[in-house]
């Protein structure tokens, strides 16, 4: 249950930002970061200033969940095809532990690759929107991505935490952290869950040892899209009326407590809770939108999981426009356990992509259209790739050593490519790039120093990059 | 260049022991290296491994020979003439997935080659000047001895003299002498005595977690006797909702959960007994070196604190806390989860007992602290050579006065048994190794047992307290001869894995057999990648079989185990011997194990096996609890850089350095800590109950005493109330008691009139000296209970199973259990079920911490998530309704009515103005409609009085 996180900031907070804009900013905004004892008085989401000149403003961040396979989407290797059916410990050697451990036979593609734009980027017959020329050369691809881990919560939570463990702070919740929101009435952290929740479950969004503002709200595609939105009265008036009388008796708890700011604080929690009663089902409410808009994200598909992920992605680009700071889309039920095929890969596969790919090129189209792709990141990443070769026959397994994640809007090179994979796309070998470097490169797009947005617990400052993280220069802009 | 002529023999003969696999002349060598060797270092090592890098990293410069030999943290970088041994070649091979250099990008198999033919070739070099040692940052080098001496925590604990004060008739009890002392020295004044009801409710909360009654509120208003607070206090703390509210405390720092979390949320065994334990500790007051005793080596105490009601030993509940961490099934790596595993129990031992951050000395020296990595894994050989076992409760000793009235019978009935006996099995030649046979028919020693049922059979057969199964076979270890309903386990020595199958010549009725390997537990859940460690429901059908561990055990080999035989249900298994092989077959039956003799029992032996049986029937249901357990002494080994695949110097099983360092088992570490001598014990846990009182402790930083923690406010203070605290047999209670009775902390909230505002927000801007009391927002549980308390839905019944959490619709995924009652079932929030994967999210709307580490200090958030909370959720709803529906039932005239709604909820009476603003509102509504109290009931939950204290 995480709704929006906000209190009203106090004019004496005003000041001291603008104050911060006109030149004390190292010293106010260390103040600003550092101190968690305030955290009761202070707004935690007052926005904040960079510590550079921003490319992005947002992060769209698609999560692609249980893994989509490298080799047969983005990461085209002939070996494949000229070894398919072959022993794998024969043909590529040594093999690291799986999570199964039930290696099968080196497993060609069944879809069929083509260059696309003018970028010449190889993508799979599963992607023919993605691949369309005016959405492929928005995508920056890093085929060398790797993470540490083979098993799905652990590589959730490093993905979204950049540890392997429960209770760290998402990314979603730095980027909170170190940046605020600029919607008071919505929170900074939105995650849309289009049916499943990960493995590893709400700690993927959690604010861990970040105050509980930043921590990921999540929303279901429906009328209520979170707990306790919706007033129990029956009329506004009645709550109202209600909240006149809160108003009223509390002034004795601000006496008595000596005017703490800390009651103050919660007093005015009120004021904003009670506007996004009005802001979030407005946030919900499509009625504004044309039908070629609607039909553009395929809320009319035949297939339910589009038109889940359809309006997901609709409602993300409503998110941006509200200035919701990081919104992460998680996929829809249904497909055959997430793009976690550890069978049925031909099915699975199909559906997963028929589900993202045209709401996601539409979620491109429509955020240029509107001129806000230039200020909003679109991440496409899943927790790990998959095997080149099979589980069982018809499956992959999970393959942390080398997959493809791509990135497109503020401050992304379109077209570019970085990084590759071994000529069997199972681990990457030129320009390897870990997940703390995307984390890294994110907060960077956004005008964040990586090791500078820190934060004391347990003895130490803690960074979403942990002692790690380089940029991806090859894709920025 | 005298020194190049001297070298070159020395190459030679290196070359020529090596076969001269490079037999070249010294410019083609030269050549080699100029073009081959050098460039890649320079263009892909260079940047973090040379005299010019920013930073040096691993401590590793590889611009010059010498450096290489001298290596880095991990060692020497090369072996000239030694490709194999050789770090530098292992970490371009990338085989070992925590040095895979350069990070980047894996270098050519061509440019690999080169390296070996270099290393084989004995490593030439050529004559030149050796670069200086890179820039390293020395600042926060290492040094144990300076770190120790530097930093205030380590310092002995000494009792002050108590500081002079001007105000003298403020102090009620030596605590103000310190608090008014450091107030006066700033120039301020403490503030005025908070008024009774306000005290009432503040120290209501504080002890017990749940608010006044109306009566309680009237009689201390009218008591006017001088001890009328003290009265208050000693009844709080003699209330069985004592325990409730601290154990609560205990359980943010021991990561308290009912699951395992990931992927499947598998359920943690008999977590609420350790949950049950710390209420019964609180509220019995074990002292609290006792209680420290118990959490680390409970289980090993010579005589266990008992149970006061039903007699069961307590104290090996406690090291039931060692287990709360979270748990993935399937690790591709069981090495390194085991490793993730110590991390997390050590980061809880550090912090909890001592408000040391060890744990950052995993994979270096602490960056900051006295603490060495080799402290560090020092304590992993504390873990593992300890096991995890399942230990009996057993009520009134009942299990056990049977077993000894059992033995009794059988002794006597043993002695007469005469006929054809079965007899122990004689040696077996076979291919397979013969790990254990039990020959001796007793336990052997290494081997272990929980509960009362394993038990050795001896050398001659006896009776068996089970008809259908009425004589024992000598030379086994068998868990029925006292009756089926015995439920125990048999652990084994640790041994290492040696082959891909375990053979056991068992008979078992629902026996189960688990192989722990390297301390992974979770194979009893999900065996993937665990194939054949876990056998359940192990039926021979009355013979003696062999059965076969193998399935993935050939991944195993070379790992550390122990076998556990298991006998958890009404069955009973005997097992007769353990055989180690690789590949091959279980040898054939011994022939004494073929045949099962006829024996024709005496009627005298009949009785006698029928009244042993009777004594197991009637047994109050079993009751277990998660412990730790004796396991196989070891050393440990450092991982350097926190890599088990690189391992460094062995460790014994030791204290940290800092502290003594001194080696024993882990009872004896569990004394080092509970130690009056130890100087961060008393300190530490003095300062966590301060911190709960005031909401900030004398060091904010309550889980951390070291360098990077937040100093003392008053570390006089600090220092008599550890001394105090020991004096006092390490009496919590005591300690409550004293600090909620000092004149300090019947302070009023409001700062007192003389002292000018603008002074006091300069001086003490955050209250850090006191001069007030501090408000503080009430706790998730404190909010709920409350809510729960007032509204009539309250039910105190205490202990047990956890009430399963209320799923919402945004509550889904994997491992998702049955939805609970949206209200709890009107039980404490403490008896709420803690899910890993599905927290209440009540609860962590007011900041109940996530289970994943110690939480000494929680986070206090204040975000409209809370208003939304209690405006909307059905919960509160429900209660408002409930407290409307009774408030009209009580009858009263209205003004009576709402008087006692803002006694009940808010623990005062309302003022005229508040009483008229409330009719108004009820009038509105309908005064006489539950509809409208229950709208009042509502607004009184939502104001800010609700959920704050001052």
């Amino acid at each position: 249950m995480h709704c929006g996180n906000f209190i009203h900031r106090p004019a004496s907070r005003r000041q001291l930002l603008k104050g911060c804009a006109m030149g004390f900013g190292g010293v106010a905004l260390k103040a600003l970061m550092a101190e968690q004892a305030n955290a009761a008085i202070h707004n935690p989401l007052d926005p904040k200033i960079p510590h550079f000149v921003p490319k992005a403003k947002n992060v769209i961040f698609l999560y692609m969940d249980g893994g989509p396979s490298q080799v047969d989407t983005f990461d085209y290797k002939p070996h494949l095809e000229k070894y398919h059916g072959q022993d794998p410990r024969d043909a590529i050697g040594e093999l690291a532990p799986t999570q199964f451990d039930n290696i099968g036979k080196v497993l060609k593609s069944q879809w069929d690759f083509k260059q696309r734009g003018e970028s010449g980027n190889w993508v799979s017959d599963l992607f023919p929107h993605l691949a369309s020329d005016d959405i492929i050369d928005e995508l920056a691809f890093v085929k060398s991505m790797t993470s540490k881990f083979s098993e799905h919560t652990f590589a959730n939570y490093f993905l979204h935490t950049g540890s392997p463990f429960q209770g760290r702070p998402s990314m979603g919740a730095w980027l909170g952290y170190g940046l605020g929101t600029e919607n008071e009435n919505l929170p900074g952290f939105v995650v849309l869950n289009g049916g499943l929740i990960p493995p590893g479950g709400l700690d993927c969004f959690g604010s861990g040892f970040l105050p509980a503002s930043y921590q990921g709200s999540v929303f279901l595609p429906q009328d209520q899209p979170i707990a306790n939105i919706k007033p129990g009265e029956a009329t506004a008036d009645l709550q109202k009326e209600k909240l006149d009388l809160i108003r009223q008796l509390d002034q004795h708890a601000l006496e008595a407590s000596d005017q703490d700011p800390a009651v103050e604080a919660a007093i005015q929690n009120y004021e904003t809770a009670f506007r996004m009663q009005t802001s979030v089902p407005d946030l919900m409410d499509l009625a504004g939108e044309s039908e070629v808009v609607k039909k553009m994200y395929g809320l009319d598909a035949d297939f339910k999981n589009t038109r889940t992920f359809g309006l997901q992605c609709l409602l993300a680009r409503r998110l941006v426009q509200r200035g919701v700071r990081f919104i992460e889309l998680t996929c829809p039920s249904g497909n055959g356990d997430r793009w976690d095929q550890h069978k049925n890969l031909f099915d699975g596969h199909t559906k997963n992509c028929k589900t993202v790919d045209q709401p996601i090129a539409a979620l491109i189209r429509d955020l240029r259209i509107l001129g806000l792709l230039e200020s909003t990141l679109i991440v496409f990443a899943g927790e790990f790739g998959r095997t080149p070769f099979a589980q069982g026959t018809d499956g992959r397994d999970h393959n942390p050593f080398g997959f493809t994640i791509w990135m497109a809007g503020g401050g992304v090179k379109g077209g570019a490519c970085v990084g590759e994979t071994d000529e069997w796309g199972y681990k990457a070998v030129k320009d390897r790039y870990e997940i703390h470097d995307l984390h890294a490169t994110m907060l960077h797009l956004l005008g964040v120093e990586h090791t500078k947005s820190t934060f004391r617990f347990s003895g130490r400052d803690m960074r979403l990059t942990d002692v790690h993280g380089h940029l991806i220069e090859g894709i920025l802009s | 260049m005298i020194r190049g002529y001297l070298i070159l023999p020395i190459l030679g003969l290196l070359l020529a022991a090596n076969g001269g696999v490079f037999a070249a002349a010294q410019d083609s060598q030269e050549e080699f290296f100029e073009k081959k060797i050098r460039p890649v270092l320079a263009e892909k090592c260079f940047k973090c491994h040379s005299a010019e890098a920013e930073k040096l990293k691993g401590s590793l410069q590889l611009d010059h020979l010498q450096h290489l030999l001298e290596g880095g943290d991990t060692g020497p970088a090369i072996v000239p003439g030694k490709v194999d041994e050789s770090l530098l070649i292992e970490s371009i091979l990338y085989g070992n997935e925590d040095l895979q250099m350069p990070p980047k990008e894996k270098l050519s198999d061509e440019i690999v080659n080169d390296f070996k033919t270099w290393i084989a070739s004995g490593a030439y070099w050529p004559e030149e000047k050796v670069p200086a040692r890179g820039e390293k940052d020395e600042s926060g080098k290492f040094d144990l001895q300076k770190r120790f001496q530097e930093h205030w925590s380590w310092r002995p604990v000494e009792k002050p003299e108590l500081p002079s004060i001007e105000k003298t008739d403020w102090p009620g009890n030596p605590i103000d002498h310190f608090i008014l002392s450091q107030i006066e020295k700033a120039g301020l004044a403490p503030a005025d005595e908070a008024e009774k009801e306000t005290w009432l409710r503040r120290v209501n909360f504080d002890l017990i977690g749940l608010p006044p009654t109306p009566d309680e509120i009237e009689q201390f208003r009218k008591d006017k006797s001088t001890d009328a607070h003290a009265k208050v206090v000693d009844r709080l703390l003699a209330s069985p909702h004592f325990g409730e509210k601290w154990a609560r405390h205990w359980m943010d720092l021991v990561r308290y959960a009912d699951t395992y979390g990931h992927e499947f949320d598998y359920p943690i065994p008999h977590a609420h007994e350790y949950r049950d334990y710390l209420i019964r500790a609180y509220n019995q007051d074990v002292p609290y070196d006792l209680f420290i005793k118990e959490h680390i080596a409970g289980d090993l105490l010579d005589t266990p604190r008992r149970n006061s009601e039903k007699h069961f030993a307590e104290s090996p509940i406690g090291t039931g806390f060692w287990f709360f961490h979270e748990a993935t099934h399937a690790p591709t790596d069981v090495l390194a989860n085991e490793a993730d595993i110590m991390d997390n129990q050590i980061d809880v031992f550090g912090k909890s007992f001592l408000g040391l951050t060890v744990s950052c000395a995993r994979c270096h020296d602490h960056k900051f602290d006295a603490i060495s990595t080799a402290d560090y894994y020092a304590m992993t050989a504390y873990l593992q050579s300890s096991a995890r076992q399942e230990v009996l409760l057993d009520e009134n000793g009942i299990r056990a006065k049977a077993k000894s009235n059992q033995e009794k019978i059988k002794k006597e009935a043993d002695q007469n048994l005469t006929g054809l006996l079965p007899a122990a099995s004689s040696p077996i030649e076979s291919e397979t190794a013969l790990y254990e046979d039990f020959r001796s028919g007793e336990i052997p020693a290494g081997w272990s047992t929980t509960g009362l049922a394993f038990t050795g059979t001896g050398e001659k057969a006896g009776i068996r307290f089970d008809k259908d199964d009425p004589i024992s076979v000598p030379g086994t270890i068998d868990s029925g001869v006292y009756g089926r309903k015995r439920i125990g386990t048999l652990r084994s020595p640790t041994f290492e894995i040696t082959g891909d199958r375990i053979h056991i010549l068992l008979k078992a009725n629902k026996g189960t057999v688990k192989l722990v390997i390297d301390n992974y537990q979770m194979n009893s859940f999900h065996q993937l990648l665990f194939r054949g460690s876990y056998m359940k429901q192990i039926e021979t059908e009355g013979g003696f079989k062999w059965i076969t561990m193998t399935g993935n055990l050939d991944k195993y080999i070379g790992h550390k185990a122990y076998l556990e035989f298991r006998d958890d249900s009404d069955g009973s298994m005997t097992i007769d011997q353990i055989r180690f092989s690789n590949g091959g077959n279980a040898p054939p039956l011994p022939a004494e194990r073929n045949e099962t003799p006829s024996l024709q029992l005496s009627e005298e032996t009949l009785t006698s096996i029928t009244e042993g049986e009777k004594l197991t029937q009637n047994w109050p249901p079993l009751r277990r609890a998660l412990a730790m357990g004796k396991g196989t002494p070891e050393n440990a080994h450092v991982y350097i850089r926190g890599s088990h695949r690189s391992l460094g110097d062995e460790v014994p099983r030791r204290f940290l350095e800092a502290l003594g360092g001194e080696e024993g088992d882990r009872l004896n570490l569990a004394n080092q800590v509970a130690s009056s001598a130890n100087p961060l014990t008393a300190r530490v846990m003095v300062n966590r109950i301060w911190h709960h009182l005031f909401g900030r402790g004398i060091v904010p930083t309550v889980d951390d005493f070291g360098p990077m923690g937040q100093p003392a406010s008053h570390p006089e203070l600090l220092d008599w109330l550890a001394s105090d605290f020991v004096e006092n047999g390490w009496s919590v209670k005591q300690q409550i008691r004293q600090i909620v009775l000092s004149s300090t902390y019947r302070q009023s909230a409001k700062s007192n009139s003389s002292v000018d505002p603008a002074k006091l927000a300069t001086v003490d801007p955050d209250n850090v000296l006191l001069s007030s009391m501090p408000v503080r927002r009430l706790t998730a549980e404190a909010i709920r209970d409350s809510i729960l308390s007032v509204s009539g839905r309250f039910d105190d019944e205490m202990f047990g199973n956890p009430v399963p959490t209320h799923r919402t619709a945004f509550m889904t995924g994997r491992g998702a259990r049955d939805s609970g009652p949206l209200d709890g079932a009107g039980r404490r929030s403490i008896y709420g079920a803690v899910y890993r994967n599905f927290l209440s999210p009540f609860m962590l709307t007011f900041d109940t911490p996530s289970p994943f580490g110690p939480k000494g200090r929680r986070n206090i958030s204040n975000v409209p998530a809370q208003a939304l909370v209690l405006l909307n959720d059905p919960f509160v709803a429900e209660q408002s309704s409930l407290w409307g529906k009774h408030a009209v039932e009580s009858k009263e005239p209205v003004p009576d009515r709402i008087r006692n709604m803002y006694l009940s909820g808010l623990g005062r009476e309302p003022s005229q103005s508040e009483l008229a603003s409330v009719e108004t509102f009820l009038t509105s509504r309908g005064v006489e409609t539950e509809k409208a109290w229950a709208d009042f009931a509502h607004v009184l939950f939502n104001t800010k009085e609700f959920i704050f204290l001052n």
